[in-house]
């Protein structure tokens, strides 16, 4: 579990985070959902300690080991799928093991035969594919996606989302999922947090799975976030 | 596809035809040898200068002192870069020494190196000092460029300083490098002749640029330089041609 204590972030002059209060419970998929440039992946680089606060004290991250699914697929061009992979292992496992684990995670996202392709040589939907892969075969305790399905069609979105829910099924961890996506929110998600405003503050907490239906939960989400389809 | 190769190729061999053509009407304007000889006149004593032994053993001289030059300037300046690239301190320690390098005369360079080495070394010393500025700031730039985005990333994934390097920083400073080699190898060609000008060593380009000088020959100094344009052209497509395999070969 990590919780965000009274952060506050200025960027310049601009006042992102005040005082700013949240927490991510072990093995739930928790969802920040908000318009874009409201300051949700600033949320999750400071949780993933990749931005420092201005004050304010992050709780839990000494025991945490983070991956994190960018919003672009950010692969080394230079080399293979396979080489991508076990780039990020290699302070963790022994040559032997890691091949095995890279070779695993390539068949889980359904890749194989493509292990010594170059990611210029995949579809954007494949490279964030790899991505997704790298963030499950590091061994951390704490994933972060962060509009990981932006720009995919609706048929390679579903196909992703079905991935990471059997990814996650397969091998639970504490999970920081961003998006602006009703639909998204609602399927993946075991809280949901909306985030409006600047500086950006917590206007609403749903947990979709004590909904009926995800219909329900949908037109709870929207009201509350006060649109139509999404933001 | 052929097609357009043949095409590409006519075209190039037209250009360089009407520039030997605007030389030709030049000499024939001047009408004197000593100042500017007719292209044909240049040939045909560079075919004279291609039946000697001599001239080949003095080609491979001159590209021996200019190839170790740019190789040891290639070496050090890529492994200096990488630590100043990545390590600040040692950044701010070479920034200005690089600085003043790449400021120095190149005059300057060769009298000093005259004082301190044997003839045959000065054209050599003169070179790298001429072409390791060049490639270190290249290298130096190459690893500034690299992704913050994949910076990042690595910091995530607690990925090890060597790592990054070895991973990161050094396929980030390939393309600079690459075109650094390519000018650090022209100008590696021109400073070696110059220094051996001054130098003279035993078997040398430069040597028979200033006997042609001397003795007021001036078609073969033509020819001499014809020799160093058509060498620094050849070594320079096969450097092309070697980062090029090597890009070919990152494709898949």
């Amino acid at each position: 579990m990590i919780s965000l204590i009274n952060i506050s972030k200025k960027y310049n002059d601009l006042e992102i985070l005040k005082n700013f209060n949240i927490t991510f419970e072990k093995n739930k998929i928790t969802c920040l959902f908000g318009p874009s440039g409201i300051g949700k992946t600033t949320i999750a680089n400071i949780t993933a300690l990749l931005t420092t606060v201005d004050s304010g004290e992050i709780k839990g991250s000494e025991n945490a080991v983070y991956s994190y699914v960018f919003q672009e697929p950010r692969l080394l061009e230079w080399y293979s799928v396979f080489g991508n992979i076990d780039f990020v292992l290699k302070n963790v496992y022994d040559d032997k093991k890691r091949k095995c684990i890279v070779n695993n995670y390539i068949n889980m996202v359904e890749l194989m035969g493509y292990e010594n392709y170059k990611p210029n040589a995949l579809s954007g939907g494949m490279q964030q594919r790899v991505s997704l892969a790298r963030a499950f075969a590091y061994p951390s305790n704490f994933l972060i996606l962060d509009e990981p399905f932006k720009g995919l069609d609706i048929k390679l979105k579903d196909g992703m989302i079905n991935l990471f829910e059997r990814l996650w099924n397969i091998d639970k961890r504490t999970v920081l999922f961003i998006t602006h996506d009703v639909d998204e929110a609602i399927f993946m998600s075991d809280f949901i947090y909306v985030i409006k405003n600047r500086p950006a503050e917590i206007i609403g907490k749903i947990e979709p799975p004590k909904y009926n239906s995800k219909v329900e939960a949908k037109s709870v989400l929207l009201s509350l976030s006060g649109t139509s389809s999404n933001i | 596809m052929m097609h357009s190769i043949l095409r590409n190729k006519t075209r190039k061999f037209l250009i360089v035809l009407f520039w030997i053509t605007v030389w030709e009407i030049l000499s024939l304007i001047i009408n004197r040898d000593i100042y500017l000889p007719s292209p044909f006149y240049v040939f045909k004593v560079l075919i004279e200068l291609l039946k000697s032994r001599d001239t080949y053993l003095t080609i491979i001289c001159s590209t021996y002192r200019t190839l170790a030059g740019f190789l040891i300037s290639c070496t050090t300046g890529i492994i200096l870069g990488y630590i100043c690239g990545t390590n600040k301190f040692f950044h701010d320690l070479f920034n200005p020494l690089i600085g003043v390098m790449r400021v120095v005369p190149v005059m300057s360079i060769i009298i000093i190196a005259i004082m301190w080495f044997s003839d045959t070394n000065v054209p050599i010393f003169a070179a790298f000092l001429m072409c390791f500025p060049i490639i270190w700031t290249n290298t130096v730039n190459g690893i500034k460029s690299a992704d913050i985005k994949l910076l990042q990333m690595c910091k995530v994934y607690s990925i090890k300083k060597m790592h990054i390097i070895k991973s990161v920083y050094f396929y980030s400073a390939v393309p600079y490098i690459e075109a650094a080699m390519i000018s650090a190898l022209g100008i590696g060609w021109k400073v070696t002749s110059a220094a051996e000008v001054l130098s003279l060593p035993k078997y040398s380009i430069g040597g028979h640029l200033y006997d042609s000088k001397v003795y007021l020959e001036i078609p073969e100094l033509f020819a001499w330089t014809v020799i160093i344009i058509s060498l620094s052209c050849i070594f320079e497509t096969i450097l092309k041609k070697l980062f090029k395999s090597r890009n070919y070969d990152q494709s898949y």
